[in-house]
């Protein structure tokens, strides 16, 4: 609270997308909580998860939408593509058939949010190496091919979670410095708190203006 | 005795001065008078020549010389007086002064003395008051106001707010409640003035803040509003005015309440940035996107409304905030541009799939926001509202097609099958039950759509089904009803909350099967001419006498009829009805095929069992049945 007058300056709007059971809620849980929820219960249509960050030591507030990622919500979950900032677009490195489909949530995100939305691609589940079925050579490629930005990442261990989030953070903090994200346009997915308060505090008045007080 | 004469001796001289002269001189010591030794030295220096002159002057010699030493002491002695007169004066002066001074200084002092013990008992005084001072400013500081903080508590005239004025407001209230101590001591006048000023202060105060606060709500009409923290320290400052709180709260519901409509209407009409995402309202023709886009908007919108709303009110205690009810007020606005929508929508939807889409859509989206709003909230009430009538468009479009189905009903098609209607109407049936699959409503809620969706189709297809049927003959109309039933059968036992159903139609399989196992039953009977003497058998009494003298029983006629048995038995199925091989369904034609073969078993086992039977008095019966019951179930099954 000492901090100022507000929390933070900027909201930006996340969604997650990606197959069912590729760890989406894991990962913003770890995210928020820094915590691994190993029973994870099923997200039913969306839920949403919220918090602040700091880049270029400015704060923003992270609001971010996890769907689910069942066909039968497909048509619920796509409602939620409009005006978010930035997409964490996510696979399972032990599944392919979730990397496969990596074409068809491109396909969404593509159409369904504006050209400036900064597009995450997270091969989850990391850790578990053993079992991997999709190379990271291979996904590096499909996301440059793509003009994705790409990590692999574990919501089990945290490793580059916190990464994967504040990496869209900047590119999405980047495209409003240059210019090229409207905040004035509705729906960017970014909301702008301005950093002076509109009705300064009035603390130092000159006195000859003040109403006497004799 | 010489003292004594001397004495006598003086005595006489004085009387002759002579005498006296002589005496004096004579009795002169010379030797022990210095002075006189000195004297006559110096006379003996004091003639330069003894002359007879000399001698008889020396008398005026030596007063002439001891005149001139006289004068030359008085001269020398005059400026010595002189210089002493003049001292004298100056100290006759010296003295006239101090004489002066003392006076004066005595004057003084008199004078003084009053002062002094004036200035004493002022200097205690001054002590005394001191310490007054000291209590009256401990006491001002603790029960007054400082001017600073009166004029911070007064505000600026454009109506600002110092960022010092919740310490000032938070002194004030405590110099009120400090009052009461006073209260207790003997200075309740000061309290209760004191207490009285207070209050004053405090209302002003109050009154201020509040316009300020008032019209900082009334100014958050951004799409992300400014909850500054001296907002928040308003608001919770407030909380002790729960009626000023909740009408500042109330312009900020009003003033978000504005925004959302704005940015409802904005995403509806404007879209995103260069047009993406695009606006809602360009999905019109889409009504399950259209809606679910701006149910999914409203959706995201109460939760950040309702983050707003609790960043405002953090620092407040839980339950004096009508957090609900403010956020009804918000998201109150929107109800109608939705509504307006959405309605348009349904009223002008025909297909009874889409119509269910959307409800369970609205259902959905009913339960997902009431995880943030109140159910009771304006906009949850009138998604319920619409839910509620996209429901009832649903089975109206639903009841509207059964109903259709029995203005035109088709006749039977020749294989006994389904009619198209049926087939066309089970498909939709299908594509209902479908819609649960995609969304995600409770299961009561689908349980007792189940029933109703069930109800409303189910009944009147068995009914068109019945009427189609009404012009053929039994067996066929058992087939085509059989067939008809377990066409719905299959496209039911996919889905769950069916099994009252599936049993109610089973029940009615089974009733039309029973006709059609009766009827290839006696086909067969008849056809191996076992349907009379079966007949027969069946009728007869034993006071008719034996079965072998009844006519139509005779051993010729029996023998006959067993030869065509025989035939039947060794190809079965040529004496199967057509219409049990237009069943549809495998297991209920085998289940036909059973239960008929049950039945023309036990009818020869009858038939055998009085052939054999020695009252019947045949000869060789066992000659004329050659095959046990038991063969013949051997071979039929
Ligand atoms: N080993 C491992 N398991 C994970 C990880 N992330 C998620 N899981 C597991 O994957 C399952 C699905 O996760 P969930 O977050 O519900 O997936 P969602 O359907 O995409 O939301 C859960 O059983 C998790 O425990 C991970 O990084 N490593
Ligand atoms: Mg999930």
């Amino acid at each position: 609270m000492a901090a100022g007058p507000y929390n933070y300056s900027y909201i930006f709007k996340y969604i997650i997308i990606g197959d069912m059971g590729v760890g989406k809620s894991c990962l913003l849980h770890q995210f928020t909580e820094k915590k691994f929820m190993a029973d994870c219960p099923h997200t039913i249509g969306v839920e949403f998860g919220t918090r602040i960050i700091e880049v270029a030591s400015q704060k923003i507030k992270l609001q971010i939408w996890d769907t689910a990622g069942q066909e039968r919500f497909r048509a619920v979950t796509r409602s939620y593509y409009r005006g978010a900032a930035g997409a964490l677009m996510v696979y399972d490195i032990t599944r392919r058939s979730t990397y496969n489909h990596l074409s068809s949530w491109l396909t969404d995100a593509r159409n369904l949010t504006n050209p400036n939305t900064v597009i995450f691609l997270i091969g989850n589940k990391c850790d578990l190496d053993a079992q991997r079925d999709v190379t990271y050579e291979e996904a590096k490629q499909f996301a440059e091919e793509n003009g994705l930005m790409f990590l692999e990442c574990s919501a089990k261990t945290g490793e580059n979670v916190e990464d994967a989030f504040l990496d869209t953070a900047k590119k999405i903090y980047q495209n409003i410095q240059d210019g090229s994200l409207d905040l004035n346009a509705a729906e960017s997915g970014v909301q702008h708190k301005p950093a002076t308060p509109r009705n300064p505090i009035n603390t130092d008045q000159p006195p000859n203006k003040e109403g006497c007080a004799c | 005795m010489a003292n004594k004469d001397e004495k006598d001796n003086n005595a006489q001289t004085a009387a002759n001065p002579l005498s006296r002269k002589l005496n004096k001189i004579l009795e002169t010591r010379l030797d022990n008078d210095k002075e006189m030794l000195e004297a006559l030295k110096a006379l003996s220096i004091f003639f330069t020549e003894n002359n007879l002159r000399s001698r008889r002057n020396l008398r005026s010699d030596i007063e002439k010389r001891s005149l001139a030493i006289n004068e030359e002491f008085l001269s020398a002695f005059q400026a010595v007086k002189e210089q002493l007169d003049s001292v004298y004066s100056d100290v006759q002066a010296m003295n006239e002064c101090c004489q002066d001074m003392t006076n004066r200084l005595k004057a003084a002092k008199a004078k003084t003395h009053h002062l002094i013990s004036q200035t004493t008992s002022l200097h205690n005084e001054s002590q005394k008051l001191q310490l007054r001072e000291q209590v009256a400013n401990a006491f001002l500081e603790k029960f007054q106001l400082k001017p600073d903080e009166i004029k911070i508590l007064r505000g600026t005239r454009d109506g600002g707010l110092h960022a010092d004025f919740f310490k000032a407001l938070a002194k004030v209230k405590q110099i009120h409640s400090d009052c009461k101590f006073l209260l207790r001591t003997n200075h309740q006048t000061a309290g209760l003035e004191i207490m009285e000023s207070m209050a004053l202060h405090q209302e002003s105060a109050y009154e201020r803040l509040y316009r300020w606060t008032q019209n900082q709500c009334r100014q958050v009409t951004q799409d992300t509003p400014d909850v500054s923290y001296l907002l928040c320290q308003a608001v919770e400052a407030l909380q002790d005015r729960p009626v000023l709180l909740k009408y500042s709260l109330d312009e900020f519901g009003k003033a978000r309440r504005s925004a959302v409509v704005r940015g409802f209407i904005d995403a509806l009409t404007r879209g995103g940035p260069g047009g993406t995402p695009r606006p809602i309202e360009l999905h019109s023709h889409d009504p399950l996107r259209y809606v679910g886009d701006m149910l999914a908007w409203l959706h995201q919108s109460s939760a950040s409304e309702k983050e707003y709303l609790q960043s405002l009110v953090k620092n407040c205690s839980a339950n004096v905030i009508q957090l609900e009810e403010i956020l009804g007020n918000i998201t109150e606005g929107v109800c109608t541009p939705f509504k307006v929508r959405v309605e348009q929508v349904l009223v002008s939807e025909q297909d009874p799939v889409i119509l269910y889409k959307l409800d369970n859509l609205l259902k959905f989206y009913h339960h997902t926001i009431t995880q943030i709003i109140s159910s009771e909230a304006a906009l949850l009430t009138t998604v319920a509202e619409i839910q509620d009538l996209s429901h009832r468009m649903f089975f109206n479009s639903l009841t509207s097609h059964a109903n259709r189905l029995l203005d035109k009903v088709e006749l039977p098609p020749p294989d006994l099958g389904a009619t198209s209607s049926l087939t066309q109407t089970l498909q939709l049936l299908r594509d209902v039950l479908a819609c649960h699959d995609a969304s995600v409503v409770r299961i009561d809620d689908k349980k007792q759509d189940y029933k109703q969706i069930l109800a409303c189709v189910i009944d009147p297809l068995l009914q068109m089904c019945s009427v189609s049927a009404s012009r053929l003959n039994a067996v066929d109309m058992a087939a085509y009803m059989v067939n008809s039933i377990h066409l719905m059968n299959t496209t039911l036992s996919l889905y769950e909350f069916t099994d009252a159903r599936l049993e109610m139609l089973n029940a009615q399989t089974e009733a039309h099967l029973d006709t059609l196992v009766s009827e290839q039953a006696s086909y067969i009977l008849n056809r191996v001419g076992l349907a009379q003497m079966y007949g027969s058998i069946q009728q007869h009494r034993p006071e008719h006498g034996p079965l072998s003298s009844i006519s139509g029983l005779d051993e010729i006629a029996i023998k006959s009829a067993m030869n065509k048995f025989d035939s039947y038995l060794a190809q079965p199925d040529s004496l199967t009805l057509p219409q049990c091989s237009l069943i549809l369904s495998s297991t209920v034609r085998a289940s036909a095929k059973k239960r008929s073969v049950e039945l023309v078993c036990q009818a020869y086992k009858q038939i055998y069992n009085a052939i054999i039977d020695p009252k019947n008095n045949y000869r060789d019966g066992q000659n004329i049945v050659p095959r046990t019951p038991e063969q013949v179930v051997h071979l039929l099954m």
